[in-house]
């Protein structure tokens, strides 16, 4: 099983607090890693050193056995990593439609002289793009409100939007950062349907999550973090039970 | 004392005169920014609006100079008072960030061309009986009027510095500047901290104005001189920092005498603005202030 | 009528009613230069919105780049005696390589900064030209500046000295551009633009570099708008630096946003209507830029999407069923 993903000893530091301390991974291509952790564990971070949001203190990253040092976030997508956002950051102004149609960036294939006068393959590609983009925002629920405002859609379904988006760019590896925070129980259903499709298909997953049943369902194995450290990995199953991640999320009230 | 010496002097004396103005309209700018996360283009207008203010109240009203300084005050209180309910309050809810600057760069245009239209373009000569008592030391020599300009704003700085540190008000100003969140979640009444800021930033303006009106050109576009050198101190300075603006402020009248002297007046704003942009290219948070890495 | 139809017959509008302007205005010398005006107002305020309204990059130096365009052209065509239309061409880079140096800036100053800087630099520019005499001739200008030289199309040549035919060709530039910049907008490209002002960070996990774009759209927005300046001083005759002090940048911004920032038409009405009216009612010419501060004002506060804004929630009043709801710009 080769390994999509590698990093080894990856350390961050924000002035002197230390996010992220020789964290270790390897995610097998085609598995679900799910990563989970207490708030403040440096989970988001470590994604964040991973999609080149910023840089490690140290550290190496390797794509596809390629090392990701210096290589800025937009580069980083191109090779195939995509990735959603803790915070929701869509193009709130901008249509449904126009989110997904954003993703595609990568994928035009038109010559330069058509961008101010389009011809054939402008119109050939633009046609191409809406097809995918409909197929896209009906993946995930949202095919009929096409061309309403991002900004006015409820906050699940901006989830649901954010992860139409990032499969546009076609990726290898798409991670996840908290995508059922604040979702309702029938929506974390859905979402867990979509995320066993996305499985089913091949893609590779990384799914930060607070949610365990979620984690539970879906991921192969699974990365515990805790104070900007590594505490645990393995199958779902051991997870559960490992004394130190339930002394880690139950912390205080274990020893009150 | 060799000549030199005493051109060095003398322009020192004349970069610390106008250096304290500059550091009252540009205090000003930093508190609202530092507050509110605001700017507030038309402040410079404030000044202008001030310096006429205490002109017709010395020419009109015959009133007496000193008192005219508070009147200008007064008048850039008032105006604060104005722009803050018409713009500032009610964009707030909104939170896009640069809709305010936009509104006031509309009212800062409509001020000058409405000053235009009140008071005409033909520079309105503003004399004052300090101006013309000169205090000599050899070569070097200043006016009352100077020595007024600094004794006035240092103490209003020193009182501003005191305020903000000493008492309760000031320091729930500075909570509020540095965490509007958690100063909310204190019970700090933030519209009326904010109201208040601009009050004694506009205040501040307009006092300057009565100061700068005798010793500049005062015409309704006095203000618009003024406003970048002011955003050039508060970059350098460092937005929201008070020290590092007043340090900035008299650095740049500083260099603003120099260059005149050695330069040439034409080339000051040329000079001021490309310490300007490098700031801004290596250091924008200010000479003084940190860095902060986003948050994702 | 399908998208296509709609357009094709906007452009031929268009065309209409550029052809028509000096024939209705016929004889009045002072409205074919209102006209011309306009038009080059048109230029640059579809410039600018390139960059504030579609990148969402606030410029506030918008009158260096129609500075430099006007001074690079003219005095390589009187000092150096070049050809007009190089001499425009050069205008017009030498604007867009400016507007990259801005650009540059615009990396990591975001929002208020950004405009400081942006201000900083009309600033220093319009300080070049002022003290720059050697080349520039200082405050008191260059005279004498001839309109551009007649071009020959067969057997008819057609002279620039008319007002008429001058504001038929900087209309007819406009045109082109207007359409040229409308396409680019639809394209992926103009997606990538929007993508960067909505959000970069995500629209660089999409693939987008940030950088790059916001050089592209510096640097086209310049280039125009020195484009435009190629044109202006041989319509005045006469060119000072005072032309471009600072207020006439934010007479664009006013144009941009009264009309409807982030839109294509929105910038033309928005320079049509700042321009004309003032004329229109007389007695008020002087207090022009006051009629600009406080629309601008005004607009900002009640309706910020401006008159664009205002004509599509009519629309949407008059004609319920078909408006979608939330519909996007």
């Amino acid at each position: 099983m080769t390994a999509l993903l590698r990093c080894a000893g990856l350390h961050k530091s924000f002035g002197g607090v230390r996010a992220v301390q020789d964290i270790s991974l390897e995610v097998a291509a085609g598995a679900v890693q799910a990563v989970i952790g207490p708030n403040g564990a440096g989970k988001s971070t470590l994604l964040n050193l991973l999609s080149g949001v910023y840089p490690p203190s140290a550290g190496r990253i390797e794509f596809e056995g390629r090392d990701l040092a210096g290589l800025p976030a937009h580069r980083r997508a191109r090779l195939g990593i995509a990735r959603t956002f803790q915070k929701i950051r869509l193009f709130k102004q901008l249509t449904l439609l126009e989110n997904v149609l954003a993703g595609f960036h990568i994928h035009h294939r038109i010559p330069w002289w058509q961008y101010p006068f389009p011809a054939g393959s402008a119109r050939a590609d633009r046609a191409r793009c809406h097809d995918e983009a409909h197929r896209l925002l009906a993946f995930v629920g949202l095919a009929d409100r096409t061309d309403t405002r991002a900004g006015s859609l409820a906050y699940g379904q901006q989830r649901m939007l954010e992860i139409a988006r990032a499969l546009a760019t076609a990726p290898k590896l798409f991670m996840l950062d908290e995508p059922a925070a604040g979702l309702n129980s029938a929506e974390v259903e859905f979402l867990l349907g979509r995320l066993n499709e996305l499985r089913g298909r091949g893609l590779t997953l990384v799914v930060v999550e607070h949610n365990m049943d979620l984690v539970m369902s879906v991921a192969d194995r699974v990365f515990v973090m805790d104070h900007g450290e590594f505490l645990f990995e393995g199958p779902p199953a051991e997870v559960q039970r490992h004394p130190g991640v339930i002394a880690a999320y139950l912390g205080a009230e274990a020893l009150a | 004392m060799p000549d030199l010496l005493s051109v060095l002097v003398q322009q020192s004396l004349n970069g610390i005169v106008l250096g304290c103005l500059y550091v009252l309209v540009a205090l000003g700018l930093t508190l609202i920014y530092g507050v509110m996360n605001q700017i507030n283009f038309a402040h410079a207008d404030f000044v202008t609006l001030g310096a006429f203010a205490a002109y017709f109240f010395t020419q009109w009203l015959g009133g007496g100079y000193v008192l005219s300084i508070g009147v200008a005050f007064m008048a850039g209180a008032v105006l604060g008072v104005l722009v803050n309910a018409a713009i500032f309050a009610p964009l707030r809810e909104r939170g896009d960030e640069l809709r305010p600057l936009v509104a006031t760069i509309g009212v800062s245009v409509l001020l000058e061309n409405g000053a235009l239209a009140a008071f005409g373009p033909i520079p309105y000569e503003f004399h004052t009986p300090y101006a013309n008592e000169t205090i000599r030391f050899g070569k070097i020599y200043f006016t009352e009027q100077h020595l007024l300009i600094v004794v006035v704003a240092a103490a209003a700085i020193g009182a501003l510095y005191a305020f903000m540190r000493f008492t309760f008000v000031g320091k729930a100003l500075r909570a509020v500047a540095q965490d509007r969140e958690t100063a909310g979640l204190m019970g700090i009444n933030q519209n009326q901290l904010i109201m208040l800021t601009i009050v004694i930033a506009s205040a501040f303006a307009g006092m300057a104005g009565a100061m700068l009106g005798p010793v500049l050109v005062l015409t309704p576009f006095a203000g618009a001189t003024v406003i970048v050198k002011s955003f050039a101190i508060v970059i350098i300075g460092g937005f929201g920092n008070m020290e590092g603006t007043i340090l900035a402020g008299l650095l740049v009248g500083l260099i603003e005498a120099y260059t005149t002297q050695f330069l040439g007046p034409g080339v000051i704003d040329l000079v001021v603005f490309a310490l300007l942009l490098v700031m801004l290219a290596f250091r924008p948070t200010g000479l003084i202030a940190e860095k902060r890495e986003e948050n994702v | 009528m399908s998208e296509r139809g709609r357009r094709w017959l906007g452009i031929a509008a268009a065309v209409a009613v550029i052809a028509l302007l000096p024939v209705i205005a016929q004889g009045s010398a002072y409205w074919h230069g209102i006209m011309i005006i306009c038009a080059l107002n048109v230029l640059l305020a579809i410039s600018l919105n390139l960059v504030i309204g579609y990148t969402g990059q606030l410029n506030l130096g918008q009158s260096a780049f129609y500075g430099i365009g006007a001074y690079v052209t003219t005095v390589l065509v009187q000092t150096l005696k070049w050809n007009f239309w190089l001499a425009m061409a050069a205008g017009a880079l030498a604007a867009g390589l400016v507007g990259i140096v801005l650009a540059v800036f615009a990396f990591r100053l975001r929002g208020h900064y950004l405009a400081i800087a942006s201000l900083a630099f009309a600033v220093i520019t319009y300080q070049i030209l002022i003290n720059w005499v050697s080349v520039t001739k200082g405050p008191l200008g260059i005279y004498g500046i001839a309109p551009p030289p007649p071009i020959a199309l067969g057997p008819v040549t057609i002279a620039f000295t008319s007002p008429a035919n001058l504001f038929y060709l900087v209309a007819g530039i406009g045109l082109v551009v207007y359409v040229a910049l409308g396409n680019l907008i639809s394209s992926p490209i103009g997606e990538t633009l929007r993508a960067i002002r909505e959000d970069e960070v995500s629209a660089a996990a999409l693939g987008v570099n940030g950088k790059l774009w916001k050089v592209f759209a510096f640097a086209l927005g310049s280039a125009i708008s020195g484009l435009a300046g190629a044109f202006y001083p041989g319509f005045v005759g006469t060119l000072v630096p005072d032309a471009f002090f600072i207020i006439e940048s934010f007479t664009l911004l006013a144009m941009v946003i009264v009309g409807g920032m982030g839109t294509m038409i929105g910038p033309v009405i928005g320079a049509v209507l700042l321009t004309v009216l003032p004329e229109l009612l007389r007695g008020i010419g002087d207090l022009r830029l006051l009629v600009y501060g406080l629309a601008l004002t005004l607009v900002v506060l009640f309706m910020p999407g401006g008159i664009v804004q205002a004509a599509r929630a009519i629309w949407a009043r008059v004609r319920p069923a078909r408006a979608a709801p939330g519909t996007a710009s």
